[in-house]
């Protein structure tokens, strides 16, 4: 798994690529928490290049959300694949987590 | 055409997408393409995560080892540890409100191992913990 972050407008998007699962789970939960400590409370998930997910990754997407709105912001997921959706879905969280069809979407949401 | 293939690797987080790739290719060289294949790898990465983090807690990691059985319309899945018995059950998943309340919410592993397979079962002897999936082709 890769992570790599660009500020865009108002907001910080964290483009995604490969698989999370208990493996990967935790560098990619160290890095969004590392920019939420840096008063970055607005993110777009870029998810364009995430191919899989298990519930390590959900863990990981709950609990940046939690903190980003704690500090006014947010997360947001754009350009979910159907494999991954499926897994928002399974858990009930395609209802808790907005998401966008790409990152520009999500990116403008927050104006 | 039955086919029965299997792996052994170590009970640690590694193994978790040499598991998913393993079942990948099992299935593709049987035929077996889209959800089904989605499902299984899921179902197993579930199942082999709680192996590793709960399974061997308080013990140096053991062996996990995956057995992939095609045939009857359906794909058989044995994973096998020798760590703690963990019977599975299906916790259900919490409503929005909760999720985003409750600090640590969990559960949704096994979850996603009820919700994609069409049997589950679990047995402990001799020969290691034993869980069952059973995942129907042709189904939805």
């Amino acid at each position: 798994m890769q992570i790599t972050f660009r500020e865009a407008d108002t907001a910080i998007v964290a483009q995604i690529a490969g698989s999370i699962d208990g493996l990967t789970s935790e560098a990619l939960q160290a890095a969004l928490l590392g920019e939420l400590l840096k008063g970055h409370h607005r993110i777009v998930a870029d998810f364009e290049g995430v191919d899989y997910t298990s519930s390590a990754g959900l863990r990981v997407i709950l609990a940046t959300v939690k903190e980003a709105r704690r500090n006014g912001g947010d997360f947001r997921l754009a350009a979910v694949r159907p494999a991954v959706m499926r897994v928002l879905q399974m858990s009930g969280f395609a209802g808790i987590v907005k998401i966008y069809p790409d990152a520009e979407a999500a990116v403008a949401s927050f104006k | 055409m039955r086919s029965s293939s299997r792996i052994t690797l170590v009970a640690e987080m590694e193994t978790l997408g040499a598991f998913r790739a393993f079942i990948e290719r099992t299935c593709h060289a049987a035929g077996i393409t889209g959800t089904t294949v989605d499902d299984l790898k899921l179902a197993v990465d579930e199942a082999a995560m709680n192996v590793i983090m709960h399974g061997y807690a308080d013990m140096d990691p053991g062996s996990l080892m995956l057995e992939l059985d095609i045939g009857d319309g359906q794909v058989e899945v044995t994973l096998t540890d020798f760590g703690h018995p963990f019977e599975p059950y299906d916790p259900g998943i919490p409503d929005a409100d909760t999720l985003l309340e409750d600090r640590t919410p969990g559960g949704f592993g096994l979850h996603f191992i009820y919700q994609t397979m069409d049997d589950v079962s679990y047995r402990t002897d001799e020969d290691g913990n034993h869980m069952v999936l059973v995942k129907k082709l042709g189904a939805a």
